[in-house]
């Protein structure tokens, strides 16, 4: 296939615009997406389609899957990179089989990959910071910060990452009742910083749009259920597809209704 | 259903931009079904097979390029890994080595590859795979050479 495209773009005048299309379909890459051992390109939906098809010959779901071009084993499919983050998917990992990874998880998930910008103005995090509201705890912040972690890791036991990043705010905030010299903004910024250094190494690059979450949660001084309503409120004004009520109750009810509308390109899809 | 033949449509446009880039393969659409194709290789030189062009018969799946496409030999060919009457190729990357980066055209080519190197231990022709199996190399190949010019060459005169 190379050899042959080589010799084709010697030959025309105009370069081929598709030169490095997908394997599979044979078009331009749609959603490009990559092998995480041997990094060969395809589009998401082809590969996973593949992916799905190889494991039939098998008696268990594997775990991996050989590249169709090197036939190199490989552990998951990279996509959705934007220079900041990716979604990773786990060949035979089935996210609607376990337990802990309910509609909310997904929905928070999902959340990454959205522009939830407006929400700023709707949760005000500058509000928050001048009138000195973070000197009184979240009640809610423990439950919220663990289904975020576990959202973003994909891992059930994440009560290390989330009791870390929780110290690290307990002696920040202790620090500011004993000396409250500085502006709102400079506090703003130290909080910042600080969380950022201390979920890093777990959340990776998602670590600046989980600050911003968590800022979000905080300024909102509502518990989960009532941040979520609202926060899907906003974010389904923003998007067209939304469908309303299908949904059997649940104890997020409210919220459910919008958590299909990415199915196709996320990170738990099978 | 859909991405099947909008993949064979582009292996079809391939195919016709790229028509001298293998001599040894002209590979043909059916007319009025893009799921059934043609192919005439040329067997490859330095094998009982060289100076024979044969037909290949490729019936693809709706499923394809997830599934392999079908194939066998229309002209009668000796060699271990083709079935003598029916055509069907013993042919592991048209069963469970088969990955969809393949194209009709790169499985002309391996059944090229094939011809010029068979398998006498997995034989769909047991009497050509025996005589490969037993050393007799010149007995393979004069039947083998036999049944080209009987099938796969133009007739004389």
């Amino acid at each position: 296939m190379e050899h042959h495209q080589s010799k084709g773009d010697t030959l025309s005048p105009h370069p081929n615009p598709n030169r490095n299309p997908c394997p599979i379909c044979l078009g331009p890459v749609n959603d490009e997406s990559y092998l995480d051992q041997c990094f060969h390109k395809f589009c998401y939906n082809c590969i996973l389609r593949w992916t799905k098809v190889a494991a039939y010959k098998h008696s268990a779901p594997p775990t991996s899957v050989k590249c169709p071009l090197c036939k190199t084993e490989n552990f998951s499919i990279i996509h959705g990179c934007d220079g900041f983050s990716f979604r990773r998917h786990f060949i035979g990992q089935d996210f609607h089989k376990s337990d802990f990874f309910t509609k909310a998880h997904k929905y928070r998930l999902q959340s990454y990959y959205c522009e939830t910008g407006t929400l700023i103005d709707v949760f005000n995090p500058t509000r928050y910071w001048k009138l000195h509201k973070y000197l009184q705890p979240s009640h809610w912040l423990y439950d919220w910060m663990r289904r975020e972690i576990q959202a973003l890791t994909q891992e059930e036991d994440v009560d290390i990452i989330v009791h870390h990043i929780l110290g690290v705010i307990e002696s920040w905030r202790r620090n500011e009742q004993t000396s409250s010299r500085t502006s709102p903004e400079a506090k703003q910024e130290r909080f910042r910083i600080l969380v950022s250094e201390a979920a890093r190494c777990f959340l990776t690059g998602r670590t600046n749009q989980f600050v911003n979450e968590l800022e979000m949660f905080l300024a909102s001084g509502l518990n989960m259920d009532a941040y979520d309503k609202v926060y899907l409120k906003n974010l389904g004004w923003k998007i067209p597809e939304i469908n309303e009520d299908e949904e059997e109750p649940h104890e997020h009810a409210p919220v459910v209704p919008n958590l299909y509308l990415f199915d196709e390109h996320s990170d738990y899809t099978e | 259903m859909q991405a099947s033949r909008a993949r064979l449509f582009k292996e079809y446009k391939e195919v016709q931009r790229e028509k001298s880039a293998d001599p040894d393969i002209q590979l043909v659409c059916d007319d009025s079904n893009i799921f059934k194709w043609n192919a005439l290789i040329k067997g490859p030189s330095e094998t009982p097979f060289e100076g024979g062009v044969f037909q290949l018969a490729f019936s693809v799946p709706e499923q394809y390029p997830l599934q392999p496409p079908q194939v066998r030999f229309l002209t009668k060919i000796f060699h271990p890994n083709v079935h003598f009457k029916t055509g069907e190729i013993c042919l592991d990357i048209l069963k469970n080595a088969w990955s969809p980066a393949w194209t009709l055209q790169s499985v002309c080519r391996a059944i090229i590859a094939l011809m010029a190197h068979p398998e006498p231990d997995s034989p769909l022709n047991c009497d050509s795979g025996n005589l490969l199996r037993s050393g007799d190399i010149r007995g393979y190949q004069s039947m083998a050479r036999m049944y080209t010019r009987l099938a796969a060459m133009p007739k004389k005169g």
